[in-house]
């Protein structure tokens, strides 16, 4: 990946130099994203059994993008997500159980099955939201940033949206608000190539999504989406920014899609991809890579790696248990909740 | 307390319609921080209902760009977030540019999240034709807004009204969309001491021939035309629907089973109207009272057009409620 050379961007930051970083928080990376990973694993392998109603858009290969930036965010701080969201929740906390229990539409589900894969929330975590429009939680990031700042406090807002996202003129009218008001918000585009079924760069015009930035006199940053601890530094200068008062910043993380835009989408969509971009053979794990920067800070990697990943494993197949065996919700529960 | 003293009593000075909303928007943001405004030239005002607050309140008065995706969305996360935000935008005409963030966001939020998230967002726009402002900013666009669902909707046609209903959709938790006619901007009334609350409506004047149930701009002309019908021995009752979600049906339905006779006046186009909603509601709920079938007037299917006289010829009028009302007595 390039960054782009502007004044407003940073050059891509390697993972090795940060060995304090990683000292202090690989092992914590490296827990996140291999839950991230098995939850995903999972739903890919739940679905192809028949075992999921709905639409399920999965994370795996984009990890590093939600466990670098909501590491970087404090309790308090809220998130809203996109379609493509399950990593975001993980990372800020939610819990593995009552996210399967609510993509298996389950009474205990995070939103009591009424809002499934593309509605987990869960608001007393600081995740007010997945959204199944495309750039819709972006102007909401900023209204949370607005009541926090309003409300006294230095919480910060993030918004996460993809590179379809970022061509939706809410996005851009988002952009400029937050500039104009100085809103205590970090816009966090995750482009992994793909919008939906169309390449990004055949709809997407200009030197990168980041650049777009300097057009509302915010900072842009453009970073390796596949390297949590340049992720992480991004997130943690423009988190800082955001908290002290300084405003917003939009981080573009670059990554590749592993999956489909969802999952069972090859009974109509045929190859749309080259193959040479798709699948763990080619793009960037950012487990491997965080792997390999803990190896190069001396710490052994690939123990804990594989101790973590056990770990996980019993964690991912104990939530999974408890969310089959959850109860259904009541029907007449479809007809609560439109108000007050 | 003296008969003088009665006289004067009121919650509010404003003795006009738009001027109500302010004030009740001014008097909540004094007794609740959270309560912020922005919106479209809100220091300004052009259409009022803001009017005269930046003076009071200039740290929480903001104008915004004209973006209303970006504003009404940017209202949506604040009322997560823990604020009280009243957003105006303008024409309710442009709700069309906001959509996504009124109907899927706003609408949908408590929802989508098994009723986890509140969002206590109010948007002010006007609604309805008035000195030939054509097509795209003469809409009443309730009916959408109703079918829409997760939205609270009023439209007073009284500074009473505008002033309790405001009051009311303000503290409300859900979102909440008043509309205003620009022809009832600058309508004289004295607010009342009676408060009303989301889902009322006003019975005025009573009567027992016919029972016209209309909205904002229609209920003004509904009385006025009630007043015509009564110089011609036709006693008719108007039920002002000033809160159309909640829908005040016990209202309508008492009405109805009071004249069997029912004329709806709404400035909304005829084909899935909210008068639609209030007829079907009448004759699903109400026909074994009914004398004759329910009568709906409203604009026939076609924009607003802008010559003043092709304006004046799509709304109903008093005359044509007073022709409808007539009609349906058999008179």
């Amino acid at each position: 990946m390039s960054a782009g050379k502007g004044p407003t961007a940073t050059a891509e930051r390697r993972s090795g130099s940060d060995q304090s970083l990683l000292t202090e928080r690989g092992a914590a990376f490296m827990r996140s994203m291999v839950r991230i990973r098995l939850f995903e694993e999972t739903l890919a392998e739940l679905f192809a059994k028949g075992g999921l109603a709905g639409v399920v858009h999965l994370s795996i290969g984009e990890e590093a993008s939600a466990v670098g930036v909501c590491s970087a965010l404090e309790p308090g701080d809220q998130i809203t997500s996109t379609h493509r969201g399950h990593h975001h929740m993980l990372a800020r906390g939610l819990e593995p159980e009552g996210m399967f229990a609510e993509i298996l539409g389950k009474a205990t589900g995070y939103s009591r099955g009424k809002g499934g894969s593309m509605h987990v929330a869960a608001i007393h975590l600081g995740a007010v939201g997945a959204n199944g429009i495309v750039g819709g939680g972006v102007p909401i990031a900023v209204g949370l940033g607005i009541a926090a700042r309003q409300g006294g406090t230095d919480r910060v807002a993030v918004g996460f949206f993809g590179d379809g996202g970022a061509n939706q003129g809410v996005v851009h009218e988002s952009l400029n608000l937050a500039a104009v008001w100085t809103v205590p918000v970090v816009f966090v585009c995750e482009n992994n190539g793909y919008a939906e079924f169309t390449p990004t760069q055949s709809v997407t015009s200009g030197p990168g999504i980041a650049r777009r930035a300097e057009g509302y006199g915010l900072p842009g940053i453009a970073v390796d989406g596949t390297d949590v601890t340049a992720v992480y530094n991004a997130a943690a200068e423009a988190v800082h920014r955001a908290r002290t008062g300084q405003g917003a910043t939009l981080i573009e993380c670059r990554m590749q899609r592993w999956r489909g835009h969802h999952e069972g989408e090859e009974v109509y969509a045929g190859v749309y991809r080259e193959p040479a971009i798709m699948g763990p053979d080619v793009a960037q794990d950012p487990i491997d890579r965080l792997e390999q920067a803990l190896l190069d800070a001396g710490i052994d990697g690939v123990a804990l790696r594989a101790q973590l990943r056990s770990e996980e494993a019993a964690v991912i197949v104990s939530a999974l248990a408890a969310a089959q065996a959850a109860p259904l919700p009541e029907v007449e529960s479809a007809l609560q909740d439109v108000f007050a | 307390m003296s008969t003088a003293t009665a006289a004067v009593a009121s919650p509010s000075r404003a003795n006009r319609l738009a001027p109500a909303i302010a004030d009740a928007i001014a008097q909540e943001m004094r007794a609740d921080p959270r309560v912020i405004v922005w919106g479209e030239d809100v220091t300004i005002s052009v259409m009022g209902p803001t009017k005269g607050l930046v003076a009071e309140f200039p740290d929480r008065v903001w104008n915004t760009p004209i973006s209303e995706a970006g504003f009404v969305g940017a209202g949506v996360g604040a009322a997560v977030g823990g604020l009280r935000p009243v957003v105006d935008i303008m024409f309710s005409s442009f709700a069309y540019v906001c959509f996504d963030q009124l109907v899927n966001q706003a609408g949908r939020l408590r929802y989508m999240t098994g009723g986890r998230v509140s969002v206590p967002l109010v948007v002010i726009g006007t609604a309805g034709a008035s000195d030939s402002n054509a097509a795209q900013h003469s809409e009443v666009p309730s009916a959408l807004f109703l079918n829409a669902g997760g939205l609270r909707v009023v439209f007073p046609s009284t500074p009473h009204q505008a002033f309790w209903l405001t009051r009311a959709a303000i503290r409300a938790e859900d979102p909440v969309i008043i509309l205003h006619h620009p022809a009832l901007a600058a309508t004289r009334g004295k607010v009342g001491m009676t408060p009303l609350q989301l889902g009322d409506a006003e019975v005025n004047p009573t009567g027992s021939d016919v029972s016209i149930c209309a909205i904002g701009l229609m209920a003004s002309r509904a009385r006025a035309a009630a007043t015509s019908l009564a110089a011609k021995g036709i006693s008719a009752e108007v039920v002002d629907v000033c809160s159309l979600s909640p829908m005040p049906w016990d209202a309508i339905f008492g009405s109805a089973r009071k004249t069997g006779r029912v004329l709806v006046v709404d400035e909304g186009r005829l084909t899935c109207s909210v008068a639609s909603e209030i007829a079907a509601g009448i004759g699903e709920h109400a026909f074994g009272a009914l004398k004759a079938p329910v009568r709906r007037l409203a604009v026939p299917d076609v924009p607003i057009p802008f010559a003043p006289v092709l304006e004046n010829f799509v709304v109903p009028s008093e005359a044509s409620i007073i022709s409808a009302a007539e009609s349906l007595v058999g008179a």
